[in-house]
């Protein structure tokens, strides 16, 4: 009888829980009208209920129980803490939903689809009239990458040694300087280079030199880190043995650490260029330069059979740079 | 007066770790010493501070009649380079050929621009050569270092250290990672350095056989301290237990 009860409790508690995720916590974040009777909201409450009645019969973590004073597998702490984080995520995962403008019936309906038939369509045809001006276009952007990461790659190499633990001793000034630098680089790389791109094309002006900058800083800061952790990683013995040999600290980094660097090194190197064009088309929306500025001009003109060939070729230029720079770093392990 | 003369010695790790208290001993010119004990005895240790590869926390040391105790910068390099040393993982720098590691063992006499642009003369090419000749392996001077067996890789690490035309050569546990075969060719290599070239040899080991063959005096450590100091023939069944613990029991390598 008293187990009869506990699951009676339980499935009026996830009713409870979904009538309140329904009628005040979902209006709080939007304006939007609770279901009320309706038949969503019927099935809505009444898998919640379903929902909490397993929670408590087949996972042991029953409120309902507890409640009544008899025993529960999981125990009270782990029980509460279930509820509590189960009802946490329905709350997020409905907000979610809300704040996101989800709507299915936008997606599926008969105009929206009739957009999408629009926009495939330009796209299956494209225009190949200014294949010429985007393939030098994105001649621009592959350049583009590649000045970045070869600009970039000397100051990270320099930079990898002060910023990787095992380099500087234990001193204070190098634990300083340490902290100083990963702090630096962090706060770097948490800054997209599409914001680096904002910054330089109001510096330099749109254009590619801004986008190559701004891919400069955000490579700078990758593979510093990158470099860094493997110079962390290296084998303690080589070093020893060099130091050994009493030659000094820029021979030893050069005899001891560094050979054992340059391949993962190269492949870091060979793997962010890869990166860096992704990204520079990516930058070209906000005045980068390159097949991204030409996109965003056509697409701005709706022009859709052009914007279709660009994509095909940014597509295609992705791919194969993927399957060359995987191709490189396999056979460079 | 002894070539190297160590006086309570300690080394304190910086996690508090005690692997040496108060160890002294002298090592005369032209000898063979093997230091033996447990592993975390405190061998490893004693040896990287003869070399500074470690500052030792008090105590001193003398090579050659100079405190090397607490030298810095190019006084220690200038030490370290009179010392070679070989390891247990022969440490050679992977993806380089055998020649060019060899060479790597001039770097304390090679200025350091000269060196870091790979400019190195050919006098140094002609040493590193004889070097290789010695260990009996010059054969392979072209080849890279990390397709070597253990024990050519260890004959070229013992090259590399007489580039250095060493006073002095430390072995830390030279053998422990080869076979029995090839382990007492490469005790025979540091035999030959240290009869023919009057090179004076301070050797860990594991195992008491090659200690009886090889040594000409035995220091043993336990706890990180000197519990032994003798000929390797008077480590009598009692000291083997004292030194090594009563249930161990002694493994014959031939």
């Amino acid at each position: 009888m008293k187990k009869l009860l506990s699951i009676v409790i339980d499935i009026v508690l996830g009713a409870a829980v979904a009538a309140l995720l329904e009628r005040v916590i979902a209006p709080s974040l939007a304006d939007v009208q609770p279901w009320m009777f309706s038949w969503p909201s019927i099935a809505f409450i009444g898998s919640a209920s379903v929902c909490w009645m397993l929670l408590g019969l087949v996972f042991g973590a029953s409120l309902g129980r507890l409640y009544i004073g008899l025993e529960v597998k999981e125990g009270t702490a782990r029980t509460i803490a279930t509820h509590l984080g189960l009802f946490a995520l329905s709350t997020f995962i409905i907000g979610g939903w809300i704040v996101t403008d989800i709507s299915p019936i936008e997606f599926l309906s008969g105009e929206g689809l009739q957009g999408a038939g629009r926009i495939f369509g330009a796209l299956l045809t494209p225009e190949f009239d200014v294949i010429g001006e985007a393939l030098s276009a994105m001649v621009v952007t592959i350049f583009t990458a590649f000045m970045a990461t070869v600009v970039a790659v000397p100051l990270s190499f320099v930079l990898s040694f002060p910023a990787a633990r095992n380099m500087l001793g234990t001193g204070l000034l190098a634990k300083t300087i340490y902290i100083v630098l990963r702090a630096i680089l962090n706060i770097m790389r948490s800054m997209e280079p599409i914001i680096w791109a904002i910054i330089f094309s109001v510096w330099v002006g749109i254009g590619p030199f801004a986008g190559m900058l701004a891919l400069v800083i955000h490579t700078i800061a990758s593979l510093t880190k990158q470099y860094s952790e493997q110079i962390e990683d290296v084998n303690e013995g080589p070093i020893e043995a060099i130091s050994a040999t009493g030659a000094n600290r820029l021979q030893v980094l050069w005899f001891a650490v560094v050979p054992q660097c340059v391949i993962p090194f190269l492949s870091f190197t060979i793997y962010r260029w890869d990166i860096n064009v992704r990204m520079a088309t990516i930058i070209g929306f906000v005045g980068g330069g390159g097949i991204g500025t030409l996109l965003t001009q056509y697409q701005g003109l709706a022009r859709y059979h052009e914007v279709g060939t660009l994509v095909i070729l940014i597509t295609a230029v992705v791919w194969l740079l993927d399957v060359v720079s995987s191709r490189i770093r396999e056979a460079l392990r | 007066m002894a070539l190297l003369s160590v006086r309570d010695l300690t080394h304190t790790y910086p996690n508090g770790f005690q692997a040496l208290k108060g160890v002294s001993f002298d090592v005369e010119a032209g000898e063979f010493l093997v230091v033996i004990g447990l592993s975390g005895s405190g061998k490893s240790t004693l040896l990287r501070c003869i070399n500074r590869l470690i500052e030792p926390t008090s105590g001193t040391i003398t090579f050659d009649s100079a405190d090397v105790t607490h030298i810095t910068s190019n006084a220690l390099r200038a030490h370290r380079a009179q010392i070679g040393m070989i390891f247990q993982h022969f440490n050679l720098i992977p993806r380089h050929n055998v020649l060019n590691n060899v060479m790597y063992g001039a770097l304390g006499y090679t200025p350091t621009f000269a060196s870091l642009v790979g400019k190195f003369s050919d006098e140094l090419h002609a040493r590193a050569l004889d070097a290789l000749r010695v260990v009996g392996i010059a054969e392979k001077s072209s080849v890279r270092a990390d397709t070597l067996s253990g024990g050519q890789q260890q004959r070229v690490a013992i090259a590399r250290a007489l580039m250095q035309h060493p006073r002095m050569l430390l072995a830390d546990e030279p053998v422990a990672s080869l076979d029995p075969s090839t382990s007492h060719s490469v005790m025979s290599y540091l035999d030959r350095i240290n009869k023919d070239m009057n090179t004076t040899v301070i050797c860990n080991l594991h195992f008491l056989s090659l200690v009886r063959q090889y040594a000409t005096r035995v220091v043993a450590l336990k706890a990180g301290e000197l519990v032994f100091n003798g000929s390797p023939h008077e480590i009598t069944e009692e000291w083997f237990a004292t030194i090594y613990g009563e249930d161990a029991v002694e493994v014959e390598i031939r």
